[in-house]
């Protein structure tokens, strides 16, 4: 869908380009790299603080550091009584799990609601829509007592067990939304012949579905490696802190004296994000276009 | 049903053969609905598990005294009746909530509409600019950013850095009640990549020769922006103001690093979301947390219900 609203865009007449005068074009581009370096600039100096010798730090609002010092990694990195290494190692395998039961398990009840009939398809899938709107807050302190009673706190199982219950209905809206897009006759054709539904999920839809899988996986890992309400409240052992939990101790144990370690360590925990924003960005820029998932 | 089967050799015919129907219905029956059910299962129980078990279990728990240590104790409406009469932290958490939610979303999907009807112009590098409006949406949940905010509008901080190159003396915006929570709405407006985005698709849509029309009758840019684009877009404008509303209401991370989890100063930062943290997992309060979680939730359905009532008089649909 979105491949056909950029070639509309390409395809429409240039006459309003055209018409347009120098001066409006390059005013507008003035002001859209004006508001582009207000945007970034906050970025930016905190990257170049984290490189900066540690008595340069507030010296400037300037971006150029006047050398490059990264002894404020290595101070930030040792800077608690577990260094930043276990708390990147927390996230990613909390964030890896996330993103496996994401997809299988949104992926599953996805193709039963778009691809499978059984009776009270329709009433499920209403109730599945209706959870989109219930916000966290209502099922959190239940979930919590039912997961403290179960021992499951300071362990990483109530962040990761529900994904692998289908709990982000945002994600099976998405990829039922997908897959009703994939023409029927490839199924109907595969029952006819004798395909189980597992097959047809497994060797149909999934290998036509790479780019919602995608989006979903991209989006999941993002969220889980920012989320810092779930492991605040079910991680209180400083071994399982994730990097969000790992970088606000750093703050609340270093808030006046180590400013460079503390810019370094946030710049390390926007890393990955950076990175699969890099990478991604057409896919998660489409996501937002198509679906206006949340932030 | 299976009993049928198993009934004794010579058992009357009649039975027998009810059975089998029944028999041949049921597996019917399971053979037409088994397949969708099985792929169905995780989240099924996902949905009794942890979303409606849960969901009745906190309504009930919002009617009791609990504090995880004795079991719930039933107290009736007193949460509830606390809450509206007796608490001054409920009344500051709302009032700091609902001045968040009106300053920061109509500011930002301003800035969001501004920004899309400048890039939907055919410029060139429109990739790079989108990319770089979106970036701080993406960023914006971590604590990262909420430090570095807090370094910002610090008293020695960037903010006041720039301000003094114009002979200005800022605040300590953080720590001054008065300010603290505009910083918030600040750090918000900044994130306003992601309506942007949608408004962009929004804009997309809107068929070019509408525009050649109205120019040609003469309209001004300003008179087609009135007439056209904000009509049509109203459905957009809609979505974006009611998702970023429902997101504002519910808060939590910038406000619990800024102010240090306190909510502070003198509750200027105690967002909604924070006093219910507060309560349940500070003080074990989980009766009444919960009764704080079903306002919350009926606050936010009320206002749902509200913008679609509202909406027929003024969103526009082309069907």
């Amino acid at each position: 869908m979105t491949e056909m609203t950029a070639s509309v865009t390409a395809a429409r007449p240039p006459s309003d380009i055209t018409k347009r005068s120098l001066p409006a074009s390059l005013i507008i581009h003035a002001l859209l790299i004006a508001a582009s370096l207000l945007m970034l600039y906050p970025l930016l100096w905190m990257v170049s603080a984290s490189v900066r010798p540690e008595n340069e730090i507030f010296s400037s609002t300037s971006l150029i550091p006047s050398s490059i010092d990264l002894s404020s990694y290595v101070r930030g990195w040792n800077g608690l009584d577990i260094s930043f290494g276990q708390f990147f190692w927390n996230s990613l395998v909390i964030s890896l799990l996330v993103v496996t039961g994401n997809v299988i398990a949104c992926s599953l009840t996805a193709f039963a609601f778009a691809r499978l009939r059984f009776a009270g398809r329709n009433f499920w899938f209403a109730i599945m829509l209706g959870t989109l709107m219930i916000p966290y807050h209502v099922t959190l302190i239940p979930q919590y007592v039912l997961f403290l009673d179960l021992g499951w706190v300071n362990t990483i199982l109530p962040l990761v067990v529900p994904k692998f219950l289908a709990s982000d209905a945002f994600f099976i809206f998405l990829m039922v939304q997908f897959f009703r897009g994939i023409p029927r006759e490839l199924d109907e054709a595969a029952m006819m012949d004798g395909c189980s539904a597992w097959r047809i999920y497994w060797k149909i839809m999934l290998p036509l579905s790479l780019p919602v899988l995608a989006t979903a996986a991209i989006f999941s890992f993002i969220w889980t490696w920012d989320d810092f309400f779930g492991p605040l409240i079910y991680l209180n052992d400083m071994n399982t802190y994730t990097i969000q939990l790992g970088l606000r101790t750093f703050v609340d144990s270093t808030s006046a004296s180590d400013w460079g370690g503390l810019f370094a360590m946030s710049t390390l925990t926007l890393v990955p994000v950076f990175f699969f924003f890099l990478f991604f960005q057409r896919l998660l820029i489409e996501g937002i276009a198509t679906t206006g998932m949340k932030r | 049903m299976s009993n049928a089967m198993r009934t004794p050799a010579g058992a009357i015919n009649v039975e027998r053969y009810q059975g089998a129907v029944a028999e041949g219905r049921f597996r019917r029956l399971w053979n037409a609905n088994a397949p969708g059910y099985l792929f169905l299962l995780p989240w099924l129980v996902g949905f009794f598990g942890l979303t409606l078990g849960p969901a009745l279990m906190s309504l009930y728990l919002s009617f009791t005294d609990y504090d995880m240590l004795q079991s719930p104790r039933w107290v009736g409406m007193a949460n509830y009746v606390r809450i509206a009469t007796a608490d001054p932290k409920f009344s500051a958490a709302m009032h700091v909530t609902l001045t968040y939610v009106v300053f920061s979303v109509p500011f930002k999907l301003t800035f969001a509409l501004l920004v899309a009807m400048a890039l939907n112009r055919g410029l060139r590098g429109l990739p790079i600019y989108r990319a770089i409006f979106y970036l701080p949406s993406l960023l914006g949940g971590s604590v990262a950013i909420a430090v570095l905010w807090r370094q910002l509008f610090a008293s020695d901080g960037l903010v006041n850095a720039a301000l003094s190159h114009f002979g200005i003396e800022g605040p300590s915006w953080i720590s001054h009640p008065s300010y603290s929570i505009y910083t918030l709405v600040a750090l918000s407006v900044w994130q306003f990549g992601s309506p942007m985005i949608i408004f962009l698709a929004g804009l997309r849509q809107i068929p070019q020769d509408m525009y050649e029309a109205a120019s040609l009758d003469g309209a001004s840019k300003f008179r087609q922006f009135y007439k056209i684009t904000l009509p049509l877009l109203t459905p957009v404008i809609f979505f974006n103001a009611v998702v970023q509303t429902i997101e504002a209401f519910k808060a939590f991370t910038p406000a619990f690093i800024i102010s240090g989890g306190t909510g502070g100063p003198i509750n200027s930062t105690l967002f909604y979301t924070l006093y219910l943290y507060q309560e349940a997992f500070g003080n074990f309060r989980m009766g009444y947390a919960s009764a704080l979680a079903w306002i919350l939730v009926m606050i936010i359905a009320i206002f749902t219900a509200f913008s679609f009532l509202t909406s027929r008089y003024w969103v526009h649909y082309d069907d």
